[in-house]
């Protein structure tokens, strides 16, 4: 029995043995793939505890989320705070035991302190003492045009949400959702009541967590027809804007028996049938720009669109954006359709904001960003976002003529934003409203895309309420406060 | 050794004191006065009782049942943000060292009440029968109270109070094991034919195999209790093996545990659902569902890394049943590969000790017992620790000595004082042959 039992204790041994190494494969080799794998919790905590994380500030230096020392006895040495708590919600995002959105996400490395660009800072800091912080993140948010934007919505009650851009270099203003959420609700760090709160949240119906500015997409209705004045401008170069286009008070679409009216069942420009584009594009005609959109065809359509940012779902700011969609039509009836910003066509309010942006800033689409720069704890900068060029939908000639049709719905008495002019706000303002339908009437969505000021633009704004009704009755009010609290706060006015 | 032994305990308890209750609390002294009882008490046994046993077994089983207290102590030290709950509660966390306590306590009746092993050879049948009753006692009784995550393995006393029969069971069925195999082995290793160079036994032999193959396939179907099963197999096996040196016994009884497991893993969902969570455990739903528990684990080792966060320094409580299946784990999480390799060389030491005794002792049933006691050891450590690191399918039983649990701490002491008996059979010295000079003549040759 001696042989067999000799037998079985080499058998013994292969398999301590091959305990022993599939244990020295776990931990000595397979760690690092294993912290960076789904649902980690571990790597995520780890990072959490190690320094103070670093501060979020808007380009005015007002703090917007930071960390100090938890009180009592908390497993947890910092607790994370939001001055601001939802007006900011969008931008920061929230950072709770268990994750984070927002900035808090997209620069946790180095807000952590953890990223690899911070470690000579660290070994500075290990040899003169200092404690080690994370870094502060600036974001390109100004805090007066962000609170015009909170307030407007907050008044306003509906959901929605603003996007204002700087069109000279990408730099997102203002960036405001609601409802919106606190995230210090969320910095708790009682794991079972977060979760409740957490449920609470995600169950509510009016989508408080939803950053609509960013992810909310909606039919832009006649925002479109900035697109569509674009491709017609670019493709025949003889058309100005004072040409006279087709502009029928109804028009019986291709291969159907739809008859599209203008709303109301308005008559367009003078009622002979033409009007120039001008007029018919203050006026906002629908079928002027559904024959244009037959004209021109879909894939046109879809260039110009595609140029001015929409059908694409990569852009991160560096917060991802949702796809803004133009969607090639199968007829020409909805061709028609989709040229006055119904059918598919959806985009998000950041989309909106670049429609104007990429106008007024002669036909150049800056990438937009928030993140103005990154600050070590000893203030030297890690990171400077640089701006860079996402696009040019439409040369500088094509760009100015468009101005000038936006300025007329601003500023012209056929305007559908009459009410906005320069007398009234004390700012020359461009824009063009949106009034998509979402099948009734009192749901109409708003939209509405400016910039100004006209002469030098410095700030483009994107809004858009859900069941607003009319573009220019309840989201030009909010664009218009925007505008005026950013113009007073760089000094122009 | 114990000395040894100790030492490392109360270090490692003061380091969860200090990192986790913020300095030395008195409950920490209380588990080291009530441990070194019961080591030195144990200690005191086996010099009494068997004097010529192996020294390293008795220190080597104190110190794995000493650092199971303190990571009882750890475990119930530290709450989970996510529930509100440590792992253990504080009395669970107690129950341990009771048990730890009871399970010496045994370790010493064993070695009081069994001076020479060869006595339990009489038993044969009684044992095989008490263990058979063991075994399907959680399977007859109603799922109220036996079953615990889909397998029917214990027996509820009241609502905290557990007992796991089959603990106890696996040592009375390699006891009679051996009987039986000490009884028959003669006809079990030399009747049959020789087929294509392997010698098949007769048919009518092969029922004692057939009946434990089958009672391993219950086990799993009525219990869903695929590691025991195997523990169970694999043990039979190697006793065959080890008491007629025939490799067919070998083959015969793998291929027939693989079919049977295979079988089990198309028709039990419990069983099927294993092999899954061990082949894709990293998928997107796995990960949220049914592999969490082992992809927590393999997560904790894989924080741990080389030296471990320090005991107290990790989040064992983000595993779900951390305390018991997944304790590996944790000590993986906390003491790092270092202290696991450490822990896995006690294991090694012991079984190593146990298969060494097998060799020396002379009696047949005591070599055949020693040696599947040994085996049955190390199978288990393989079965679980190669569970958690995904080496094989990971299967709930427990780890011995280290795993909360009082069935599992009390059979493997008892485990232990089988083997530091047999041990000091087998090293016991000669009685010296009585010297009667007018006796002997001595003869020189030349």
């Amino acid at each position: 029995m001696n042989r067999s039992l000799r037998r079985i204790s080499i058998a013994v041994l292969v398999m301590f043995v091959l305990l022993l190494v599939n244990v020295n494969y776990l931990q000595g080799f397979d760690a690092a793939n294993l912290a960076s794998k789904p649902g980690n919790s571990r790597a995520f905590y780890a990072a959490q505890n190690q320094y103070q994380r670093g501060s979020i500030v808007t380009s005015d230096g007002k703090v917007i989320a930071a960390s100090k020392l938890s009180s009592g006895n908390d497993s947890i040495k910092y607790q994370r705070y939001y001055p601001s708590g939802p007006e900011y919600a969008p931008v920061t995002g929230y950072y709770t035991i268990f994750g984070a959105t927002g900035i808090e996400a997209a620069k946790n490395s180095l807000l952590s302190g953890n990223d690899s660009s911070l470690d000579v800072r660290k070994i500075i800091d290990l040899i003169t003492g200092k404690t080690t912080k994370g870094a502060t993140v600036q974001v390109t948010v100004n805090s007066k045009a962000q609170d015009a934007a909170w307030n407007a919505l907050k008044a306003q009650g509906k959901p929605g949400a603003v996007v204002a851009i700087d069109p000279r270099n990408g730099q997102i203003l203002a960036l405001a959702s609601y409802p919106s959420f606190d995230p210090n609700d969320l910095a708790i760090h009682d794991g079972a009541k977060l979760n409740k709160i957490d449920n609470r949240l995600l169950k509510d119906k009016a989508q408080p967590l939803l950053n609509r500015a960013l992810q909310g997409t909606y039919p832009p209705g006649s925002t479109f027809k900035i697109v569509t004045s674009s491709a017609l401008l670019t493709q025949s170069p003889s058309t100005t804007i004072n040409t006279n286009v087709d502009s029928p008070t109804t028009l019986t679409l291709p291969q159907t028996q739809h008859i599209l009216h203008n709303d109301q069942g308005e008559v367009c420009g003078d009622g002979s049938g033409q009007a120039p584009l001008i007029t018919a594009f203050a006026q906002s005609c629908d079928t002027t720009f559904a024959k244009i959109g037959i004209r021109l065809g879909a894939n046109a359509l879809n260039d110009m669109a595609q140029k001015f940012g929409m059908n694409n779902a990569d852009l991160t700011i560096p917060l991802p954006v949702a796809k803004s969609n133009y969607v090639i039509p199968a007829s020409q009836a909805l061709t028609a359709f989709s040229a006055i910003g119904q059918f598919s066509d959806t985009v998000t309010p950041l989309q909106e904001a670049m429609f104007a942006a990429a106008i007024a800033n002669n036909g150049t689409l800056m990438k937009p960003n928030l993140v103005k720069q990154v600050t070590a704890s000893d203030l030297s900068t890690v990171q400077a976002t640089s701006q860079s060029e996402l696009s040019q939908p439409v040369s500088p000639s094509v760009a100015d003529s468009v101005k000038h049709l936006m300025l007329a719905v601003v500023q012209q008495q056929e305007g559908t934003a009459y009410a906005f002019r320069q007398d009234v706000t004390g700012v020359e303002i461009a824009g063009k409203t949106g009034t998509a339908e979402t099948g009734e009437v009192s749901l109409n969505d708003a939209a509405f895309t400016s910039f100004a000021p006209f002469a030098n633009p410095d700030i483009a704004v994107g809004v858009i309420i859900q069941g607003g009704g009319y573009g220019a009755s309840a989201a030009a009010p909010i664009a218009v406060q925007v505008i005026k609290a950013y113009q007073q706060a760089v000094g122009n006015q | 050794m114990l000395v040894f032994a100790f030492a490392l305990v109360a270090f490692a308890l003061a380091n969860v004191g200090f990192t986790l209750k913020g300095g030395l609390p008195g409950g920490a002294a209380l588990y080291l006065a009530v441990y070194l009882a019961i080591v030195l008490l144990a200690h005191l046994a086996v010099r009494r009782f068997a004097p010529w046993a192996d020294p390293l077994l008795l220190p080597l089983a104190a110190l794995l049942n000493g650092l199971s207290i303190v990571m009882m102590d750890r475990l119930s030290a530290q709450v989970n943000p996510a529930t509100g709950h440590p792992s253990i509660s504080a009395s669970q966390a107690n129950l341990q060292i009771a048990f730890s306590a009871i399970g010496i306590g045994c370790f010493v009746a064993v070695l009081v009440l069994i001076r020479e092993p060869r006595v339990l050879q009489r038993y044969t049948y009684t044992l095989g029968a008490v263990g058979i009753l063991l075994v399907a006692l959680p399977a007859l009784l109603p799922a109220s109270i036996s079953e615990v995550y889909g397998a029917k393995i214990q027996i509820r006393f009241g609502s905290f109070t557990t007992i796991q029969p089959e603990e106890f069971a696996k040592l009375a069925l390699a006891a009679s094991f051996a009987g039986y195999l000490v009884a028959k082995r003669d006809v079990l290793a030399l009747a049959g034919r020789r087929v294509l160079g392997i010698d098949l036994p007769r048919a009518r032999d092969l029922g004692p195999i057939l009946l434990a193959w089958a009672a391993s396939l219950l086990l799993l179907i009525f219990e869903s209790d695929i590691g025991t099963s195997a523990v169970f197999m694999g043990l039979f096996v190697a006793m065959l093996y080890i008491a007629t040196s025939r490799t067919s016994w070998l083959l015969l009884g793998f291929l027939m545990f693989v079919v049977g497991a295979f079988a089990a893993s198309r028709l039990v969902g419990h069983v099927h659902e294993r092999f899954d969570i061990w082949l894709h455990p990293f998928t997107p739903a796995n990960v949220q569902g049914n592999s969490f528990q082992l992809v927590q684990g393999l997560y904790g080792m894989g924080s741990g890394g080389l030296l471990g966060k320090g005991l107290g320094g990790g989040q064992p409580y983000i595993t779900p049943l951390v305390q018991s299946d997944l304790v590996f784990t944790a000590f993986g999480e906390e003491i790092g590969l270092a202290g696991l390799m450490a822990i896995l060389l006690i294991y090694g030491l012991i079984v190593q000790r146990g298969l060494r005794t097998a060799i020396l002792v002379k009696d047949p049933f005591s070599k055949l017992l020693a040696g599947g006691l040994s085996f049955m050891l190390a199978l288990q450590v393989f079965v679980i620790v190669g569970g958690v690191t995904r080496l094989i399918p990971l299967t709930g039983i427990t780890t011995p000595f280290l795993s909360q649990g009082g069935s599992s701490l009390v059979g493997s002491w008892i485990l232990i004082a089988l083997l530091v008996r047999l041990s000091d059979t087998a090293r016991r010295p000669p009685p010296r042959p009585i010297q009667e000079e007018g006796l002997t003549q001595v003869v020189t040759l030349n």
